[in-house]
């Protein structure tokens, strides 16, 4: 056996050095890879059917509601946008994809592998962190694509131009949630333990906490600034929501303006993003292992 | 001869615990064996020179740079982890391939490499097998191919033998000593030494995180086959084997645990190799071969004395 392979080797000489890509070439491979194998992962499935639950209510309410009155399409498009695609699934998609972008590798010891590889840290952070904003957000736009399809059972929703327009609008806000959130997540993936229990503490606790606490901790979440780029000012529902719940409590609203936000939100998203690239050039992979 | 790794004064401690002290080495192109007991520094040797760990105190310089964040120095080498960790749901050729990519290579360039690494490391046949169905060997030699792609001047083989029964060892072996004949800088780790003579004559010998000593490794066999060598055989029929054993003039005392003959030597190389022709031959009297390194750990203890 042994000769037959060294006979075999005999035969085979060692290939040149292949060529190596730039940058960009990086990035899209990152990107590529990561999307084809979030693609094959049996969480795309079950985050695909929860986001789409949402599609069913304005469905049910059509053939099943027992009210004398028509129900109101465009209010309950808009109620289940805000209130569930935005607020609810758009942090659970960073949930079920973000955090894991790194804290994969890191958990499943692969990370070696990737760290002596001569590709920029950057590239492979921003393309697994692109190949998930395509992911999540395809699944997101499809389920409020769904859910306005749905909700023109009801009244006063058409597919007009203006209610298309507003769609959009959603969508459009749905993805700067997915991006705040997910780089968020990313970033925690890449530096804690368990990212995901502290994501959700974060994503699920602390956003809301902070909302309802009077003072103007509130600016310190990612909700505040997504919220602030709804195309109605869903937050003063919340507010009369708080006052009735907090009863004497008052918090003052300052609200901010759409472009701010916008900025805020890219600005917090380049700091996610940026520690998270930092982090994964800085930090010991394998150490724990070691240790142990 | 280029120096290929130089160390001054490199130390790495993680809290209180010393992996690495002060060591200072100039490690020159070939084959070099890092060899060392459990919990000696290898394998922290080995990710401080691929810039996984950060060096607590000194210097590290590969291939002439700091290897850490390196592109330059990382487009140079090529790693063979110790752990058995691989992507899920991937074939062989799917992890090849995504870490040809991952290199930095086009499409078309890390399919062909991908072929040409497999086939280099004779796995053409099952690269498009999962990798779950693989065997340990299979897995090593896969391990292996992912470490090649970019055509590496150094590469870096941590515990490459581990696990590998008699015939995978020698497979191994072939392809560590093929490397070497094509030029490329190999440096393994293993806490056996004679796995290491297998494949070179220079090493680097580690304990308890100190450099004991390097360079040419028959000093070091001088010292070590002073003391008996303990090798358990696992077999289907150790009394039966055993008798093969008994006018070996190197054995000193067989012993027997449950499915095992435990030889003690004087003469380890002559007993390795005569196991492996028993293994080759398919007598089917070993079954795969335990190395103890306690004798190993007797010779480091007289060494730091």
């Amino acid at each position: 056996m042994t000769e037959k392979l060294l006979s075999h080797l005999e035969n085979i000489a060692l290939w040149e050095r292949p060529g190596h890509g730039g940058y960009l070439n990086a990035l899209l491979t990152s990107f590529s890879q990561t999307f084809n194998t979030m693609l094959r992962r049996q969480r795309l499935i079950l985050a695909a059917v929860v986001s789409f639950l949402p599609v069913l209510i304005p469905v049910m309410m059509a053939f099943f509601s027992l009210s004398s009155w028509e129900e109101d399409g465009r209010n309950v498009f808009i109620m289940m946008v805000e209130k569930v695609h935005i607020n609810v699934l758009a942090p659970l998609l960073a949930l079920f994809f973000a955090t894991m972008l790194v804290g994969e590798d890191a958990e499943g010891q692969t990370m070696p592998y990737m760290l002596t590889r001569p590709i920029p840290r950057s590239s492979w952070v921003l393309g697994r962190f692109g190949a998930y904003l395509a992911i999540a957000t395809t699944i997101l736009c499809t389920s409020i694509a769904l859910t306005f399809g749905g909700c023109t059972a009801l009244s006063k929703l058409y597919f007009s131009q203006a209610d298309l327009t507003l769609m959009l609008h959603y969508m459009g806000v749905a993805m700067a949630g997915l991006a705040g959130a997910g780089a968020l997540t990313v970033m925690l993936g890449a530096m804690v333990k368990r990212p995901i229990v502290v994501s959700v503490v974060l994503l699920y606790g602390w956003q809301y906490a902070a909302t309802a606490v009077p003072g103007l901790i509130d600016f310190f979440t990612i909700k505040k600034y997504v919220e602030a780029l709804l195309p109605v000012m869903a937050e003063q529902r919340d507010n009369a929501q708080i006052i009735k719940i907090l009863g004497s409590v008052n918090k003052e609203l300052i609200y901010v303006a759409p472009m701010k936000a916008l900025i805020m939100l890219c600005i917090i998203i380049a700091v996610f993003l940026g520690i998270t690239i930092l982090t994964v050039r800085w930090r010991e992979y394998s150490a724990a292992k070691t240790l142990s | 001869m280029s120096i290929i790794i130089e160390t001054s004064q490199l130390s790495k401690w993680f809290g209180e615990v010393v992996a690495l002290n002060n060591i200072n080495m100039t490690i020159e192109k070939g084959v070099t064996g890092l060899l060392g007991p459990n919990g000696a520094g290898k394998s922290t040797f080995i990710k401080l020179a691929l810039g996984l760990y950060r060096p607590s105190r000194g210097t590290i310089k590969v291939m002439g740079g700091p290897p850490r964040n390196n592109l330059h120095v990382l487009r140079n080498i090529g790693y063979c982890p110790e752990t058995d960790k691989f992507y899920d749901n991937m074939t062989g050729y799917e992890f090849v391939y995504y870490l040809s990519r991952s290199w930095g290579m086009s499409s078309m360039t890390a399919r062909k490499v991908t072929e040409e690494v497999c086939e280099w490391v004779q796995m053409s046949e099952r690269m498009h097998d999962p990798i779950d169905q693989y065997s340990k060997g299979m897995r090593q030699r896969i391990k292996i191919a992912q470490s090649l792609v970019g055509r590496p001047d150094l590469l870096f083989l941590d515990e490459p033998m581990a696990g590998l029964d008699p015939k995978g060892r020698e497979e191994m072996f072939s392809l560590i000593r093929r490397l070497g004949d094509e030029g490329l800088s190999v440096m393994l780790s293993s806490h056996i030494l004679y796995e290491i003579e297998r494949v070179t004559d220079q090493v680097a010998l580690l304990y308890k995180g100190a450099l004991l000593a390097h360079g040419r490794i028959r000093e070091i066999r001088d010292l070590i086959d002073q003391h008996p060598h303990t090798i358990r055989v696992n077999s289907s029929d150790p009394r039966s084997l055993s008798k093969c054993f008994l006018d070996d003039p190197g054995v000193r005392n067989i012993s027997f645990e449950p499915g095992k003959l435990v030889l003690h030597t004087q003469d380890p190389n002559a007993c390795y190799q005569k196991l492996n022709t028993f293994y080759l031959n398919k007598d089917k009297l070993v079954d795969g071969i335990e190395c103890a390194d306690d004798n190993l750990q007797a010779v480091f203890e007289y060494l730091t004395k």
